[in-house]
Formats: C-alpha cells, sequence, structure tokens
C-alpha cells in the first residue's frame, strides 16, 4: 500500500496508470488545484533540466532545493491536518456540552418541581414571625390561627389603643 | 445534521417553557378596611366581596369601609409597596417566592407609630387578615389576597 506522497510524486511523473491513477485522482479533494500543482511541479522539472547544464554541482543543488521544499511543505500540511483532526474534536465537543446542558436543565427543573410537596402550609397563609411595640402597645396580645374552612389565615391583635372615629378617614 | 441540532434546543425551550411556569406574574391586592355595624353610605367595594363572609363570621360586623389599598403586580416576588390611608399605613416588603407563596414583611403604622409587624408567608389560596386597632365604633382590618 503506498502513502499518498509516493502516490502524488507517481502521479506527477505520470507514473500512475490504470485502476490505481482512477483511485488516485478519486482521492483527491480538489482536483483542479491537483492538476495546477502538477503543472507547476512539471514546468519547474523542466526549468531545471534546461538549466541543468549551468549546474556545476547540480545534485548538492537539488538536494538544498528539496530539503527546502520540504521544509516549507511540512508546516502547511500538519497545520492542515490539526485543523481538521481539530474540527472533529472542537465539533463532537459542541455536540456533547449542548446535549449535556439540555439534559442538565431538563432534570433541574424536574427536579426542582417534583421537591415542592404538596402540604397543607401550600394552601394556607402561614405567620412566620410577629410582634407588637411594648412601648406604643404595652397591654397588646398577639395570637394567630387558620380558618380552614374559608382558607383565610387570621393574626388576631388585641390591646392595642382605641383611637376615635376620625381615623377612619381615607 | 439539522434535525441533530435542533434536538438540543428543544429540550432547551422545553426546559425554560416548564421552568417559566412556575413563576408567574402575580398581583397581592392589600387592603385597610374599617368594619363597623353603622348604617352603609356606599356599596361594599368589589375587593372585598370575596372574602365578606369571611370577614362578617370573624369580625360579627355587616359592612365594610375601604379606606386604603394597593395592588401590586409582582415580576421578581422582590418589590415594595405601600397601603395607604389619611392616618394608617402598611408597608409591605415582599421577600421573595417559596413553595407557591410569598414571603412578605408586614408594618402597619398608625402616622409614625409602628404598630405591628409581622412575617407571613402569604399563599396564593389563602389570604391574610389581620384584626388592627379598634376606630370609633368599627375596627381596622387589615386584608391581603393574592389575586
Amino acid at each position: 500500500m503506498k502513502a499518498f506522497e509516493e502516490k502524488w510524486t507517481a502521479w506527477i511523473d505520470d507514473q500512475l496508470t490504470g485502476r490505481e491513477l482512477e483511485e488516485f485522482l478519486a482521492s483527491l479533494p480538489d482536483r483542479a488545484t491537483a492538476e495546477a500543482e502538477k503543472q507547476s511541479a512539471k514546468k519547474l522539472g523542466s526549468f531545471l533540466r534546461e538549466q541543468a547544464v549551468a549546474l556545476s554541482n547540480a545534485d548538492f543543488f537539488s538536494h538544498q532545493l528539496r530539503e527546502r521544499l520540504d521544509r516549507e511543505s511540512a508546516p502547511a500540511r500538519s497545520a492542515r491536518d490539526a485543523v481538521q483532526t481539530g474540527w472533529w474534536t472542537i465539533r463532537r465537543l459542541l455536540w456533547g456540552g449542548i446535549t449535556s446542558l439540555a439534559v442538565f436543565a431538563l432534570c433541574t427543573v424536574m427536579v426542582l418541581r417534583e421537591k415542592t410537596p404538596p402540604s397543607q402550609s401550600q394552601y394556607l397563609t402561614e405567620i412566620l414571625t410577629y410582634r407588637v411595640d411594648p412601648t406604643v402597645s404595652p397591654n397588646a396580645t398577639i395570637s394567630m390561627f387558620q380558618k380552614k374552612d374559608d382558607h383565610v389565615t387570621v393574626l388576631w391583635v388585641e390591646g392595642l389603643q382605641s383611637l376615635p372615629a376620625e381615623y377612619a378617614s381615607k | 445534521m439539522r434535525a441533530r441540532l435542533l434536538l438540543p434546543i428543544a429540550i432547551f425551550l422545553v426546559a425554560i417553557r416548564i421552568g417559566g411556569a412556575a413563576l408567574p406574574e402575580q398581583t397581592v391586592w392589600s387592603g385597610l378596611i374599617i368594619a363597623s355595624n353603622s348604617a352603609p353610605t356606599e356599596p361594599t367595594p368589589a375587593e372585598i366581596t370575596q372574602i365578606e363572609g369571611t370577614l362578617r363570621k370573624l369580625f360579627g360586623y355587616s359592612q365594610f369601609q375601604l379606606i386604603g389599598q394597593a395592588t401590586k403586580t409582582l415580576k421578581t416576588g422582590e418589590e415594595d409597596w405601600l397601603a395607604a390611608s389619611k392616618y394608617f399605613s402598611l408597608q409591605v416588603d415582599s421577600r421573595g417566592e417559596k413553595a407557591d407563596a410569598y414571603v412578605l414583611n408586614l408594618k402597619l403604622f398608625q402616622e409614625q407609630k409602628l404598630l405591628l409587624e409581622t412575617k407571613a408567608k402569604l399563599s396564593k389560596a389563602s389570604p391574610l387578615v389581620i384584626r388592627g386597632p379598634q376606630v370609633g365604633d368599627g375596627q381596622l382590618v387589615i386584608v391581603l389576597v393574592v389575586q
């Protein structure tokens, strides 16, 4: 099984044929770009072949050129791979997060709704605390009761100072 | 793909809808009433009619005159308001909602004098009645109802 890079090089050199060529072409994500790259590579090859006679040390030049090309292409490829890997990871994380939040919200609401027990206090008002100022009303006494048949809670205050009728004004 | 995205959103919206339904806006009516047996000068106010029978049984008076009132719509459950007449005022400080009832701090003033202070859990299905001081030949009665 050839690696992609090997097939790519073979394709550039027109050494891929038959079924292997078809499979390789089908695996290309963007064929137009690949074709353009192939043409560029061919042009570069032709150019280098033409200039090869002028080079005093063709092998060294070729080696230097290949190394530089490798250095330039390696970060781009790894960045592309990272983005693709990251994209899948982020997507899965996002889905997981959204689903978890939705389930959590639903469960929280259900639990909170079930937590309110159906007790008598739900139906009758409750007096929690009460007080009168002993300096203002020294004889005041307070009691409370619930009239369950009328669903009423009463705070009964006795001993407050009686007031004249004018205090009934609006 | 789109259906997969819609499912969590739908669950979220349902949860918010259910959660929101637990806290609807409520109106609390607070009234300062003079209960007496004197001849009626005006018809019983509509706000009192639903509790009039209970007040008659409790206090033995036949006439009810509204001398001060306030109607407050509770949105957060933590609001303050005042129901006042010329000489009396009821200061209400709502401290939130618990188990289908509002926790209220109530202060009844006669002019500047604090007559009574109480904390109550006002249920939505149960009015609170407070017996105040004797006024002339009648009685001051305070009523709070969640409408």
